[in-house]
């Protein structure tokens, strides 16, 4: 089959064991600033991000970042770097749903939006919790409107890291409602309700941060059937 | 294929930096797992070991190793409990979800409750690297999951050019199309033989064929990608037991069926219909492709792939057709497949295969002949549900990782379909016996008819799998019908009339399904019979009772007409139907009249020229047959005869005749189509000649 499947390997951050160590290293820094309560804004920043720009390629941060490809692996951080967005998020292996969905709504496009874009976007296992099968098929195949203005709601203008997320204190999405964004470890904690997972895939003229809620205010179904053959 | 009966098993020894100088070996110490080997397959290493006495449960801890023999960080990746096995005696796990081609190494323990003892020394291994040596035309193709390393799968486009590259390279391989979806997808199916497959389906028939089902819920794709491997190694595998199996079967592989729901990840089809509720209804183009695959295809086993949600099941659920109008020999080999296979199969290669359910209150696994497992099972295919364990769970605690937890998935339903076939092998006599014993009962009509209702599945003994056995789902009274109708009668606007189910600009007719399901009917004066004397009779009132659950449309009964003893000729015009009869004298059918005989005793001739059609079942007939000019079907399944029998110059349908012992001569011609006989031969003591010869 075509190589050109694979995103090639770039220079990718160091190695998988030295990524945790680091990641470890900034989430026990963090819960030392909340434990002892004089983490302000300033402090924060500086011990968990860097601006825009500075970091190294593909640099990416969050718990499940050591579960996602990494390195040279097809769909690294690295390899998805200038990526066009929607492409990008079809490489992250734990966005499926999400990455059906833009497809579904014909979205793409509007990923790709001249001035940049935060994409937050919820694990499979988010969307599982939240709703039944029956109700995303229901979503993906026939309500796309409903799941329009459900992917709007995990959009933000410009191309922002979790780090300046934290730095704005409140973001508003492209459907309009206004999220409180706090520190969460090394990364972001939004509403009050989602964490990021693993923070700042950069894509061509976007941000991707894998979260691991919902946002949004659709109807909870996740209980309403036993998925069975 | 084969080649882990090859692999050399890696006996532990202990890791130069443990190794104490002058030491000459570690002393064993107390509780501590000892004996542990490793063998590699393909995308799973069976780790066995010697049972530890009063160990709860154990833990399988699997370490990467760098090329120059440095580990990288321990990773508990199992957790091996006594219901996961059959025999647990001699421990198994099959380690999985690593990239295949790494070296790890390996060490297990028991822990008595919670409490850890001492690790085993630890043995490492390079795993199998991705099937097929890169520098060998054909055997170099690769995936799009494999290539990503499991972060994307199989795209619909991908899969084409994969599946029509392996055709290109492999005289073994020939990739049909067997229908398209609602969005026009091409639905396509692998036949696969050796050195080449039978040209026509009518010839793969011939070759008792084995199917796998890869992917029905277009967001459980774990299943296709192991079919897509499978066929690159059927296509070019070396090992002379596969190609011994190959030469003397086919091999049907259906990618996808759900390609529209694959493409949108979505569990239905693009209208949003669950398609494992649609395979005896066949609302959809999809389900009626397959449909009219298994009609014309006639698979006598088959494997039908999906995932589960429920953590706390084993990884491989399975589950043979349970619904009670299922032949009973199809349900006791299809249990046989799993419980006698597969259990033990996986005991062995450490593998954990479960009663589909596998923990108690599970409400699934049940009757409904909507799902392919049923429909299968009332077509007479020997078949089983697999379904893969969506996530790790408590027993593979490493499977946040995706890619690992894809692999698995993968891996184990790879491991499912080679054991499949080996079974399939080892086991064609008696599958093909139970296959010809479910068309002849069948065929016979007898007994009652349950609409919904299971099979009781007893526990397997403990430990295995220790917590439940499927519902046990008896049928209520009201699904009972205890005196099976003759035939169903459909008027012109049931048979023929429009639909308002099934997608719009592709919906069919009562007409069209029931032909996919290659049912016989019976055109008559005042409407169309479907008689039940023939081999899909399980399944025939699920869609044409008024009573059925989930029906088509609700014909007319037709009772017998004769059930008490008959002296003297017999003239039929009409419909006349035969159940438990005896007729002492000639039987005369008339010109446009219909004759069902159902386990009857005939004393005199049988003649029918120019009939609607003749179904004559589980009968004995002292005296000629002879159906000549039938414009409609002749179904003779299942008889004595006396014989001279003749079937000759029928129209518009195959005569079928199968399973019959003939005493005398057996003679067709002009029949067009020719008859078949479904592969279920007779016993002709007399000449077979003219186009029954070789029936």
């Amino acid at each position: 089959m075509p190589d050109t499947l694979v995103p090639g390997p770039r220079p990718g951050p160091a190695s998988r064991a030295a990524r945790r160590r680091r990641a470890a290293t900034g989430a026990a820094l963090a819960l030392l600033l909340a434990v002892t309560g004089c983490g302000g804004p300033a402090e924060e920043e500086r011990a968990g991000a860097q601006p825009t720009g500075s970091a190294a390629p593909g640099a990416v941060a969050g718990p499940l970042c050591d579960a996602l490809p990494s390195g040279a692996e097809p769909g690294s951080p690295a390899s998805l770097v200038g990526r066009p967005p929607a492409e990008a998020l079809a490489w992250i292996p734990v966005l499926t749903m999400f990455e059906a969905a833009v497809r579904a709504t014909g979205m793409a496009e509007e990923l790709a939006a001249a001035g940049g874009l935060t994409i937050l976007a919820p694990t499979d296992d988010a969307f599982r919790a939240t709703f039944s099968t029956a109700n995303l098929d229901r979503l993906l195949l026939s309500d796309t409107e409903t799941l329009r203005r459900l992917l709007r709601e995990h959009l933000v203008d410009g191309a922002r890291s979790a780090a300046e997320l934290v730095a704005a204190g409140s973001v508003t999405t492209r459907a309009g409602t206004t999220l409180t964004v706090t520190a969460a470890g090394s990364g972001a904690r939004l509403a009050d309700k989602a964490v990021t997972v693993c923070a700042d895939y950069r894509a061509a003229g976007a941000r991707v941060h894998v979260i691991d809620k919902v946002l949004g205010d659709l109807p909870h179904t996740a209980d309403e059937e036993d998925q069975h053959h | 294929m084969f080649s882990a009966l090859l692999a050399a098993a890696l006996v532990a020894t202990a890791a130069p930096a443990l190794a104490q100088p002058g030491t000459v070996a570690q002393a064993a110490e107390p509780n501590q797992v000892q004996g542990l080997t490793v063998t590699q397959g393909d995308g799973f290493a069976t780790l066995a070991w010697t049972r530890v006495e009063g160990a709860s449960d154990y833990q399988i801890e699997r370490t990467a190793l760098a090329a120059d023999g440095t580990p990288g960080t321990p990773v508990v990746v199992g957790v091996w409990r006594p219901n996961r096995q059959v025999n647990n005696t001699e421990p198994t796990f099959a380690d999985a979800g690593f990239a295949p081609g790494g070296r790890f190494q390996w060490r297990v323990r028991a822990r008595f409750g919670t409490t850890e003892q001492p690790y085993s020394t630890p043995v490492d291994g390079t795993t199998r690297s991705h099937w097929g040596d890169p520098g060998t035309p054909g055997e170099n193709l690769r995936t799009q999951w494999e290539q990503t390393l499991g972060a994307q799968y199989t795209s619909d486009v991908n899969e084409y050019a994969y599946t029509a590259a392996i055709d290109e390279a492999s005289d073994r391989v020939r990739v049909v199309e067997i229908g398209r979806t609602v969005q026009e997808r091409p639905i396509n199916m692998l036949v696969i033989g050796y050195p080449k497959p039978p040209a026509t389906p009518e010839a793969v028939a011939a070759t008792n064929p084995l199917m796998v089902n890869c992917n029905v819920h277009g967001n459980e794709p774990g299943d296709r990608e192991a079919c897509l491997i499978m066929a690159r190694q059927l296509a070019f595998t070396k090992d002379s037991q596969t190609l011994g199996l190959l030469g003397k079967t086919t091999v049907l592989i259906v990618p996808t069926i759900n390609g529209d729901g694959r493409a949108a990840n979505t569990r239905g089809n693009s209208t949003g219909q669950d398609l494992n509720r649609d395979h005896s209804l066949i609302r959809q183009p999809e389900t009626r492709a397959l449909a009219e695959m298994v009609r014309d295809y006639r698979p006598i086993a088959g494997y039908d792939g999906h995932e589960y949600g429920n953590t706390n099941t084993g990884d491989l659920p399975m589950l043979p057709p349970r619904h009670q109008n299922v032949a009973q020999g199809i349900f006791d080999q299809s249990q046989d497949m799993i419980e006698g296979h597969m259990y033990g199969r996986g005991a062995e290669d450490g593998w954990w295969a479960c009663p589909y359910g596998c923990t108690p209150g599970a409400n699934v696994g049940l009757s409904e002949e909507t799902i392919l497992r049923n429909t299968l099972g009332l077509k007479n295919v020997v078949n089983s549900l697999l379904e893969l364990r969506s996530s790790g769970g408590p027993t593979r605690p490493d499977e946040g990782n995706t890619a690992n937890n894809r692999r698995r998935k993968t891996y184990s339903a790879l491991w499912t379909f080679t054991e499949f076939f080996k079974y399939h092998g080892a086991n064609v006599k008696d599958i093909t016996r139970v296959r010809d014993e479910g068309v002849t009962s069948q065929s016979a009509n007898d007994g009652r008819i349950v609409f919904r209702g299971s099979r009781k599945i007893e526990a397997y003994p403990a430990p295995h799998p220790g917590e439940a056995p499927p519902p046990v789902d008896a049928p209520t009274p009201d699904r009972i019908l205890e005196q099976a109708p003759c035939a169903y009668r459909l008027t012109e606007e049931q048979y023929h009339g429009e639909r308002t189910d099934g997608p719009a600009g592709k919906r069919t007719t009562v007409a069209q399904r029931i032909a996919a399901h290659g049912w016989k009917v019976v055109k008559v004066a005042d409407g169309y019979l479907v008689p039940l004397a023939q081999p899909q009779r399980g399944l025939i009132p699920l869609l044409l009772d008024g009573q059925a659950v989930e029906g088509l449309v609700a014909g007319e009964r037709i009772a017998p007409t004769l059930t008490g003893t008959h002296n003297g000729p017999l003239t039929v015009s009409g419909v006349a139907c035969l159940d438990g009869a005896t007729v002492r004298g000639p039987i005369q059918v008339r010109s446009g009249a219909a004759l069902i005989v159902t386990g009857s005793s005939i004393n005199g001739p049988v003649n029918a020229a120019d009939a609607a059609g003749l179904f004559v079942t589980d009968s004995r007939v002292s005296g000629p047959v002879h159906a000549t000019g039938t414009r409609g079907p002749v179904v003779l399944v299942g008889n004595e005869l006396s014989g001279p029998v003749g079937v000759s110059g029928g129209k518009a349908t195959a005569p079928l005749l199968a399973g019959n012992t003939v005493a005398g001569p057996l003679t067709c011609s002009g029949n067009a189509p020719a008859p078949t006989n479904l592969e279920v031969a007779n016993t002709v003591r007399g000449p077979k000649t003219g186009q029954c010869a070789q029936l």
